[in-house]
């Protein structure tokens, strides 16, 4: 049997008295797009940012293609870090907040990490820029500084960016939460286009419309535990426990 | 009634202190701004050494009287075989007291500067120094500026007190002229009318690199960071 594309083993983390992450395990397939869903500071954005150690776990590891991301104990090594920023360069991450770079302008924010991390040469880097702009619809905003863009805009700024570096996995922590609901369609859109092209996904989402419609798992968090994994139907239209359905019910999900 | 001879006299004189205190100072923020920065990171570092380390010298040269810093690297350092000149003491104390408040600036502004940038620069793959340096100092610079501006002018106004240790500086100069003809009021006019001219000159270029770099940079966000050094920044935060 073939190892899975991405595994996540028993991670636990706290943070004081609060557990955040309680022996979380999840194995994702290659091309799988998982939505993580649950109730406001039940872990989730914590289970993505220890994907990417961002968040370094108390203990557990994470596997990418048969390799240990981070360390399993405490403090990385030289090479553990320089491994570590290898794999970052290939886990793309979106934040709620955009994170674009106000210094630069929009090219050379989708240029910039290609150069410093990806080490390509400026040039190759702007072709490439350019050509994940165009994919998100930015395409006449190459000169624009990220202040001037609306919130839609930056967010897809930071999907390009993070797409430039050609990752084979994305982790996108509630990547429409902060946006005007008229401006949610367009990221959402943009997130199609990726699922449709077969890219490994894991979505912390309250668009249980997009959900249902795009992933191939839905993944219910309460209290730093994965309570229920399964088919979007049978999460959002069967769900097991009642703490679930509580959930549900509070997010009153008339709207599909 | 003030005496205009005295001006005509002694100017070439005063303007020669001035001329010293001039490279002292330039000197001394040549060398502190750098160190400025390399504590600030220093303070900031993980190696719990290192930032120990940063933070002693911080803390000791932001909380001690410059003129008695002066003393010390003045009569001490010979102890310990390093016999410099009276200008090279003065430029290295003056760089390490401006080079503690600078750190503690810089320190400040890279703190303003919105957590998520360093995350987003860390998850694409940025070492923390390419993250510093690509996404996090370019952004600081702009905030800095203008409270590097004020600690310079501070600099070469505490400059002044490398006259007690015998530089022959602006302060000593007009010292030395008013012994000489016991005219304090025309000597010290020069004197002060020269102090002024420094930091008005350096001030006004100042603000004009701050304005030109806004217009470059035309970002919108002028006001949208700033900085809070009155954050505790004791040795046991
Ligand atoms: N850096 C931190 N320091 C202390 N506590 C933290 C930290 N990060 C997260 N927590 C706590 O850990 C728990 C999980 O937080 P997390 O951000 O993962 O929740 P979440 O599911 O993403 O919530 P939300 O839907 O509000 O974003 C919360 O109780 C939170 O307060
Ligand atoms: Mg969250």
């Amino acid at each position: 049997m073939t190892p899975p594309f991405l595994e996540i083993l028993e991670i636990n983390k706290r943070f004081g008295d609060i557990n955040a992450l309680k022996n979380v395990s999840l194995n994702v397939s290659i091309g799988e797009v998982i939505c993580i869903i649950g109730p406001s500071g039940c872990g989730k954005s914590t289970l993505l940012r220890t994907i990417n150690w961002l968040t370094p776990p108390d203990s557990g590891k994470i596997i990418l293609q048969g390799d240990i991301i981070g360390s399993v104990t405490g403090k990385l090594t030289i090479k553990q870090n320089r491994l570590l920023n290898n794999f970052r360069a290939r886990i793309g991450m979106v934040f709620q907040q955009f994170n674009v770079w106000p210094h630069l302008n929009v090219l050379e924010n989708v240029i910039k990490a290609q150069v410093v991390v990806g080490k390509k040469n400026s040039e190759e880097a702007k072709i490439k820029a350019i050509k994940m702009l165009n994919e998100v619809g930015l395409k006449d905003k190459f000169d624009e500084w990220p202040d001037n863009l609306s919130g839609g805009q930056k967010q897809r700024l930071a999907i390009a960016r993070s797409l430039a570096m050609d990752p084979i996995l994305m982790l996108l922590d509630e990547p429409t939460s902060a946006l005007d609901p008229e401006l949610i369609g367009e990221v959402l859109t943009v997130l199609r286009n990726l699922v449709k092209e077969g890219m490994t996904m894991l979505i912390v989402t309250h668009e249980l419309g997009f959900a249902s419609n795009f992933a191939d798992k839905i993944v219910f968090m309460d209290a730093g535990e994965i309570i229920e994994t399964g088919a979007p139907r049978e999460i959002l239209k069967f769900p097991k426990t009642d703490r679930l359905k509580h959930f549900l019910d509070k997010l009153s999900i008339t709207s599909f | 009634m003030l005496e205009y001879q005295i001006f005509l006299d002694y100017w070439p004189m005063i303007l020669l202190g001035f001329w010293l205190t001039l490279k002292i100072v330039l000197c001394a923020i040549a060398l502190g701004i750098p160190l400025g920065l390399f504590l600030a990171l220093g303070r900031r570092s993980n190696y719990l050494a290192v930032s120990f380390l940063a933070t002693s010298f911080i803390e000791l040269f932001r909380n001690t009287p410059f003129i008695i810093q002066v003393f010390l690297f003045y009569y001490v350092l010979p102890f310990y075989g390093l016999r410099l000149s009276a200008e090279y003491v003065g430029i290295l104390a003056l760089a390490a007291f401006g080079g503690a408040y600078f750190a503690e600036i810089i320190r400040a502004g890279i703190d303003a500067i919105p957590k998520g940038q360093l995350e987003s620069a860390r998850a694409i793959g940025m070492t923390d120094w390419q993250s510093m340096k690509n996404i996090i100092l370019p952004q600081t610079v702009k905030i800095v500026i203008p409270p590097l501006t004020n600690q310079t002018l501070t600099l070469i106004k505490e400059s002044a007190i490398l006259s007690t240790i015998t530089v022959h500086e602006l302060t000593m100069t007009g010292l030395m002229v008013q012994g000489e003809t016991f005219r304090p009021f025309e000597v010290f006019i020069m004197v002060a009318l020269l102090y002024w001219a420094l930091n008005e000159t350096i001030a006004t270029i100042m603000r004009r690199i701050e304005k030109s770099y806004n217009r470059n940079r035309k970002q919108s966000n002028k006001d949208k960071y700033t900085i809070d050094i009155t954050k505790s920044s004791g040795l046991f935060r």
